[in-house]
């Protein structure tokens, strides 16, 4: 019931996704209508007649001034929106207005990008001993499968820096990566400092020691880790299982084959001559040594949408600031009989507007040209 | 007992004092009161500063140098420290004594918590190779920023419920310091989220993972986004703001704590 409803991987499951799917469909609707209302409230900018503009806040009569000359002082700090023969209207911060659209845009953009990564990318790791060349990694999920890299990833060292407290300091692979059998690029893998080639990024995530298996296979050498296969003709071998001590016969290794399509497994002990070597399938294989190793655990993940992710992130930020900080305000400028009427309204963010508004006042006052 | 921790025991009997001095101004209602409240304020927040710079000098001396936001008791040093901070930035917003009494018990209480519990490891430890980037720096203080802003916003909050005249500002103001501490704290919240975002896809390799810490600070988002919502769409006023805001200050401290008492993830470091 639980895997049935995706509660285990409740993030990717289909209903989890046309939740956001169905959010993401209501803030492109609620956008545009905002949108669309504010394009509208541009065009309709007015100048009220002399009553409804003494009933704002912030309003005064300015006696003998020229209607031209407190213009252009006004014009300075204000924007033109709108200008008659009975005055102007002037303002300040429009774009404020449009702070919502750009986050709620912003939103979309980061989910778009988000979709991009699930559908065109993949995470998955790649597990190297020093030493150990790759070039597939393998997926994460339900049911594990590899992908080729396109290129191989060598893992030339790794280092682990512990402080004096014994706590770890750092993570260290030196990898190099090898395209056509030429080695293009040598680069240290730190946590905090992945390796970015060809849109899949490998990471620092974790490391290791693991017993490695030195056999000699019909005169072949090779180096094998727990659950790693080889063929060798008709000869497909696996190591099964690792064991330090087996009875009192120290370490040995549990070895599966297939004998004429029929599994079959046996031990292989480094210490008894009798078990060191052994014939399978008519192919000579023997135990020369098993070794500690270091290996590094690398993760791996593409993902095409990160980019999209990051532009997102600026337009939120910025569309926040803008919508929260910058203060929309307008100024309207009345010839009345024997002066002007200047008022003053904030349509967003009010701040400091009274200040502001008394400022520009005095400014008009003493300006004499 | 090294410097940095004699200077941050001085910070907090500072904010005892500054609570004493509340209770002095509400008995008194002398204006003096009130600019001793302030010019302690001042004060402590100089001491508590030079002690987190005490506290990075020393990491330095022990060669571990890091900044100190690193782990459970710095956060709770560095929390109290913006709580005070917030209320210097808002101070011509706040002129209303209770509010910052309440909001500097609230760093007296993180300050007292993180010298007291005996479950804070209060020395200085090395940064693990995770937490080794500059983003842990952005990362740490938009947070906390946004978290104190919230404190604000949660005091202003339970205030509203309060019956105390002259003591208490007028409901409409303290909705309106609510809505002014949110819209702080909400672009910093996202701040603290995104450039966690960025920071975890070059450490962990995915901007989002889900981590139950992630998880409830997009919860918190969100219950901040209905608030603001709310507010500016549906016009919502005073005593449902104010509920919001409890709840959404609620949901601050299970990220804050809750996730890293109860669940594990990614950021178990914080604990």
């Amino acid at each position: 019931m639980i895997s049935l409803l995706g509660l285990d991987d409740a993030y990717h499951a289909p209903w989890f996704i046309a939740l956001i799917a169905l959010f993401a469909l209501s803030l492109v609707l609620c956008s545009l209508r905002r949108l669309a209302l504010f394009v509208k409230e541009k065009k309709t900018i007015v100048l009220p007649e002399e009553d409804r503009l003494l009933k704002m806040d912030l309003h005064s009569y300015i006696p003998e001034k020229d209607f031209s000359e407190t213009l252009g002082l006004l014009a300075r700090r204000y924007r033109l929106a709108l200008g008659d023969g009975r005055g102007a209207v002037l303002e300040r911060g429009r774009l404020s207005r449009y702070g919502v659209f750009i986050i709620h845009a912003s939103i979309i953009i980061i989910l778009a990008g988000g979709l991009m990564g699930l559908l065109f990318g993949y995470r998955g790791f790649v597990t190297l001993k020093v030493g150990e060349t790759k070039d597939r990694l393998t997926l994460r999920g339900k049911s594990p499968a590899e992908v080729p890299l396109g290129f191989a990833l060598t893992c030339k060292d790794f280092k682990v820096n512990f402080y004096p407290t014994g706590e770890p300091k750092d993570f260290v692979s030196s990898v190099e990566i090898v395209e056509n059998g030429k080695a293009v690029l040598g680069k240290e893998i730190r946590v905090n400092e992945p390796l970015s080639y060809k849109g899949i990024r490998f990471y620092q995530s974790h490391y290791g020691s693991a017993p490695v298996f030195f056999f000699n296979v019909g005169g072949e050498k090779v180096a094998l880790m727990e659950r790693e296969a080889f063929r060798k003709n008709s000869l497909l071998l696996m190591v099964a299982r690792y064991e330090s001590r087996v009875h009192d016969f120290g370490p040995g290794v549990l070895v599966a084959y297939l004998d004429g399509g029929e599994p079959k497994a046996t031990w292989f002990l480094k210490n008894v001559d009798r078990l060191r070597e052994q014939d399978l399938e008519g192919v000579r294989v023997s135990l020369n040594d098993i070794q500690e190793q270091l290996y590094t655990g690398l993760e791996a993940s593409r993902d095409p949408g990160v980019f999209v992710v990051w532009a997102g992130f600026v337009f939120i930020l910025f569309g926040l600031y803008v919508n929260f900080f910058v203060r929309h305000r307008r100024i309207y400028l009345l010839k009345v009989p024997g002066g002007l009427l200047v008022a003053g309204t904030a349509l967003r963010n009010r701040g400091d507007l009274d200040k502001e508004f008394k400022n520009l006042l005095e400014e008009i006052h003493g300006h004499t040209p | 007992m090294a410097i940095h921790h004699k200077i941050l025991g001085v910070a907090t009997l500072l904010y005892l004092l500054v609570f004493f001095l509340h209770i002095l101004y509400f008995s008194l209602k002398k204006e003096k009161a009130l600019s001793a409240i302030w010019i302690t304020l001042y004060g402590t927040i100089c001491i508590h500063t030079l002690g987190l710079v005490l506290r990075w000098i020393e990491s330095y001396r022990m060669d571990i140098g890091h900044v100190p936001l690193a782990n459970f008791y710095e956060s709770l040093i560095f929390f109290a420290w913006s709580v005070t901070f917030m209320l210097i930035v808002m101070r011509k917003k706040i002129p209303y004594p209770v509010i910052t009494m309440c909001a500097s018990l609230a760093s007296l209480f993180l300050m007292g918590y993180a010298s007291i519990s005996p479950s804070v490891d209060r020395s200085i430890q090395p940064l693990i190779p995770a937490l080794q980037s500059n983003w842990l720096h952005i990362h740490v203080i938009t947070c906390f920023v946004a978290y104190a802003a919230f404190v604000i916003s949660f005091v202003c909050g339970l205030l509203y419920f309060v019956e105390w005249k002259g003591v208490v500002p007028p409901k409409e103001v303290l909705d309106n310091i609510n809505y002014r501490s949110v819209i702080i704290g909400f672009p910093m919240l996202s701040a603290g989220i995104l450039t966690g975002a960025v920071w975890a896809h070059y450490a962990w390799g995915s901007y989002w993972s889900w981590d139950p810490k992630e998880t409830w600070s997009l919860i918190t988002w969100i219950i901040y986004a209905l608030f603001l919502h709310a507010r500016l769409v549906s016009g919502w006023r005073e005593k449902r703001i104010a509920l919001i805001s409890i709840i959404g200050f609620m949901s601050v401290i299970f990220t804050y704590f809750g996730v890293n008492f109860i669940l594990s993830g990614l950021h178990t470091y914080a604990t």
